[in-house]
């Protein structure tokens, strides 16, 4: 039954190019939920809403970060292994510096968490920096630029790691849904949407959000309006190295430990997130509120075919088909406009 | 008609890219309600020479005067806020944005109070003000919400003279604003920079279409491999006088006085 | 104007040069042994390349520990190469290449994919160089002077022990265990999985494994997976976490969940924060391996081999592996968590 309801999606898709780009998303998602739920009742469950809701957490972080990159033309592929080496410093600080261990539990650990949780947001700003410094000031391409510092972060999150996770002071319940039975919504959680909340309101709405709009659609027009270019990229940047610090922060409530291995890949995942949602690789096109439900589709289809009982190597090609629908419908609107 | 004071001065600018000299020793002024034509063939420095008075390039000598003072642009915005407004060739409009935010970027209004300080547009205000600046320059745009690029050529460049007109506050430097324009279309963006002058503001005005030139310009300078060769009351040329010293088959006479 | 491309220049080799060094350090490091123990009749110093499948696994990086060791003790040169991060045939491939370039006397490999890396094998044999697998192999030994590896389908079936005891399996009873992987090919993982499901199905049939998953070496996926099934079956019995970085992850989800102690948990590779997980209950058992000692041995085998020309006895060998659970005595828990300094 999924397999004809498919390509039934992606028909709707393409005929509803002129149509609301998010509702269009909502849509896929809506009707995500509903196969799943056929193939298995459990997916409709409060459970099932919070393992999406938790796993969702740390890439929409990553995401939200990632569109700001997208829409100003560039691209960041650095974000993975700075959730790791965020992780894994947040990890050390707490544990080796400070000297609190796993001992440390419950609202115990909240202090050394808060240090934790700023060394994290620092590790973070300092790669997307390096970042900066490598695209305006040496001038090498974003995509070549932050690939080099996705090999220096891994490496060193390696390095300082051993290649083990560091175990450290953890209160799990602040990453678990509130309240089992109707809240599928965790403290940690919350914090990321207000984070995301005021990000893409920063995007849409700030002269910080039109400049980056402007620069990824003609960088000339911006600075020839006197906008420094170089300064913001470098801020953006930063901005998006933050974002993947506090991921990686997230990963580490999740693991009660900074693992070197949890960025594997999950570049790759937000650029998903932010392309299904709608942004332009070329720049200048994107919303905040795309990339969230890009990254909400992402997570419903890998809890679904999880409960659904589809062998796993499934997902990637439904990513798959989910990327090509929404780049093609990209290219669809904006030859329709130029008619 | 009236002519001000000296508003923009340069003086013996040159510019080098390695071996190659875009300009040496150019000299350009204008008066306040003037239009001066540059004009000169392709490789002549009329770009180069457009980048330095626009502040998007330093000169390696030369000076500058605004208003009789001594100036120099270390980036467009320095220029911008003094005042010189610049429409470049490819329009500068960023294609994803609307119409009021192209207007105003750079020079956005935002929200009062702390939304303000931390860089909240006022939107509305935006819109209702850009749409009203254009109108007072003889512009009507469509007021819409959606982006530069569904605006037809001609509806684009005239928001982008719209914009210049609209904030400059002395000079105005227009680069081949009729290119690529209908008879129509290009007969207003004239009526903006006959506007512009009547406005008391300089206006630099480069184009190749040499009729237009030859209606709308006090003055003229002609840049020929670099060097002002001639720089006259537009009275002084006719069409083929004009082509001549373009070309060169005209011999270069020193500058005339007005 | 000049002066500002060299600046550029000496910045951007700079920085090129830095980016080299630390993935060159994270991925190559060059031991040489001290004289302090010098063999009889050694002409020259022997030279030995160990291509492992990714840094960034502890199971690798403690049996980098053994093979330093003992490369100490036999005063031969090593040198340690491989990947950083990725277990993939891709960047394994190349990296042998540029070992054999290298001219080293012998070769052990842990091969990332059994077909893939016959080809580099056949390269160094008909180089002169004496190739030893490790861990995974090539597909045909027959160029292979030893294969070393922990049983892996035996650690499956221990595995299977260890949870049928923890959920006091009564015969006539149903239950219900998943297994969390990390990929569908890894010849560990297969094996591993292999000797689970012929135990459970041999000796305690009434355990159904309903699901497995993949975490692809990424310990949030496997927490991820763990969860999804703890909605999706709520009578679960007991988890089996193919790998390390799989183990770190489920143990996470349970935590996270409440549910330590409520589910039979069995992983596998001590991992230091994992064997202290033993203690408090999280983890059931750990099926543990000894990478220092198949390395050891591997070395040991090649530089016999090219000293004396002696062959090994067998050229398969089985290292057991050892469970690690609450009976476990410190003395043993320490001496099998995979160190690696």
């Amino acid at each position: 039954m999924s397999s004809s309801q498919q390509p039934n999606l992606r028909l709707e898709r393409f005929k509803a190019v002129a149509g609301n780009q998010n509702s269009i998303l909502l849509s896929v998602l809506i009707a995500l939920a509903i196969i799943f739920t056929l193939a298995e009742p459990l997916f409709f469950s409060v459970a099932t809403a919070g393992n999406i809701l938790t796993d969702w957490g740390s890439i929409v972080l990553l995401a939200a970060g990632q569109t700001l990159v997208i829409i100003s033309g560039g691209i960041d592929l650095s974000v993975g292994g700075t959730l790791a080496i965020s992780g894994v410093t947040s990890a050390w600080m707490m544990s080796v510096v400070l000297g609190f261990d796993t001992t440390t539990s419950g609202s115990d650990a909240h202090p050394p968490l808060m240090i934790g949780a700023v060394t994290a947001v620092i590790t973070g700003i300092l790669v997307g920096l390096v970042n900066g410094f490598l695209i305006t000031k040496l001038r090498i391409v974003p995509f070549v630029a932050t690939l080099s510092t996705m090999g220096a972060t891994l490496g060193f999150a390696i390095i300082i790691s051993n290649g083990m996770p560091i175990g450290g002071p953890n209160d799990f319940s602040i990453i678990s849904p509130i309240n089992r039975d109707w809240m599928p919504l965790s403290w940690a959680v919350i914090g990321v949407i207000v984070i995301v909340t005021i990000v893409g309101l920063f995007l849409h709405k700030s002269r910080f959000g039109l400049h980056t709009y402007a620069i990824g659609s003609n960088p000339f027009a911006a600075r020839a309006a006197g906008i420094n270019v170089e300064r913001h990229l470098t801020k953006i940047y930063a901005l998006a190295g933050g974002l993947a610090g506090l991921a990686g922060f997230y990963v580490y409530l999740r693991l009660g430990a900074g693992s070197p291995s949890s960025g594997t890949m999950r570049e790759l995942d937000a650029i998903a997130a932010v392309v299904i949602g709608g942004a332009a690789l070329m720049g200048g096109v994107g919303r905040m509120l795309g990339t969230v439900i890009g990254a909400l589709i992402l997570f419903t289809v890998q809890s679904g075919l999880i409960m659904a009982g589809v062998a796993p190597d499934w997902k990637k090609v439904v990513v798959a088909v989910l990327i090509a629908a929404a780049v093609a419908a990209q290219t669809l609107k904006r030859e329709n406009r130029q008619r | 008609m009236q002519m001000g004071e000296v508003i923009y001065e340069v003086k013996g600018v040159s510019k080098r890219y390695g071996s190659v000299v875009a300009l040496e020793g150019a000299n350009l002024k204008v008066h306040a309600g003037e239009v001066v034509g540059l004009v000169g063939d392709n490789g002549a420095g009329k770009s180069t020479l457009v980048k330095v008075l626009s502040g998007a390039h330093m000169p390696d000598e030369g000076e500058i005067f605004l208003d009789g003072q001594k100036v120099s642009w270390a980036n467009p915005r320095q220029a911008l806020e003094s005042g010189i407004e610049t429409l470049y060739q490819d329009s500068g409009l960023a294609p994803h944005l609307t119409v009021s935010k192209n207007v105003f970027l750079g020079r956005e209004i935002t929200k009062p109070g702390i939304l303000g300080k931390l860089g909240f547009l006022d939107s509305k205000a935006m819109e209702e003000k850009a749409h009203a600046d254009l109108e007072r320059v003889g512009i009507a745009v469509p007021a819409s919400n959606r982006p530069v690029n569904q605006l037809s050529g001609g509806q684009k460049q005239a928001v982008a003279i719209g914009r210049a007109v609209a904030w400059a506050r002395k000079v105005i430097i227009l680069d081949e604003p009729t290119n690529h324009l209908g008879a129509r279309q290009a007969g207003e963006v004239l009526q903006v920079i006959k506007e512009a002058k009547r406005k008391g503001l300089g206006v630099i005005f480069i184009s190749h279409t040499l009729p237009h030139v030859l209606e709308v310009t006090d003055r003229i300078v002609v840049l020929r491999l670099g060097r002002v060769v001639r720089d006259a009351p537009t009275s002084q040329f006719t069409g083929d006088t004009l082509v001549g010293t373009i070309t060169g088959t005209i011999q270069a006479i020193p500058e005339d006085e007005v | 104007m000049k002066l500002n491309y060299f600046k550029k220049a000496v910045a951007l080799a700079g920085v090129a040069a830095l980016a080299l060094t630390v993935s060159g350090c994270a991925a190559a490091e060059e031991t040489t042994a001290p004289n302090a123990t010098e063999p009889t009749a050694v002409v020259e110093e022997l030279t030995i390349a160990f291509v492992m499948g990714a840094e960034s696994d502890p199971f690798f990086r403690a049996m980098k520990l053994g093979a330093e060791e003992e490369a100490a003790a036999l005063g031969v040169n090593l040198i340690w190469q491989g990947d950083p991060a990725n277990y993939s045939p891709e960047t394994q491939i190349p990296i042998v290449d540029a070992v054999l370039a290298q001219q080293p006397d012998g070769l052990v490999l842990i091969p990332t994919d059994p077909t893939a890396l016959q080809a580099s094998v056949a390269k160094a044999v008909a180089a002169g160089i004496p190739v030893a697998n490790v861990d995974t192999r090539v597909g045909d030994l027959s160029d292979v002077l030893i294969f070393i590896t922990g049983d892996n389908e035996d650690g499956g079936a221990k595995a299977a022990a260890a949870i049928a005891n923890a959920i006091n399996y009564t015969a006539g009873e149903s239950y219900q265990v998943v297994i969390g992987l990390t990929s569908a090919t890894a010849t560990t993982n297969v094996a591993r999985k292999e000797g689970f499901e012929k135990t459970m199905a041999a000796d305690y049939p009434g355990i159904e494994i309903v699901d497995v998953a993949y975490s692809e070496a990424n310990p949030e996926r496997a927490a991820s997976n763990v969860n999804n099934w703890l909605t999706k079956y709520p009578d679960l019995d007991g988890i089996f976490a193919i790998d390390g970085t799989n183990a770190s992850g489920a143990a996470a989800a349970l935590e996270a969940k409440g549910l330590v102690g409520k589910i039979a948990l069995v992983g596998y590779d001590a991992y230091p924060d994992n064997v202290a997980k033993i203690k408090s209950g999280v983890f059931t058992a750990l099926i543990a391996q000894d990478p220092a000692a198949e390395a050891r041995l591997a070395l040991q085998t090649l530089v016999a081999f090219l000293r004396d020309g002696t062959l090994p006895t067998s050229s398969e060998v089985v290292i057991p592996n050892v469970t690690l659970d609450a009976n476990t005595s410190d003395a043993d828990l320490v001496r099998y968590t995979y160190v690696a300094n």
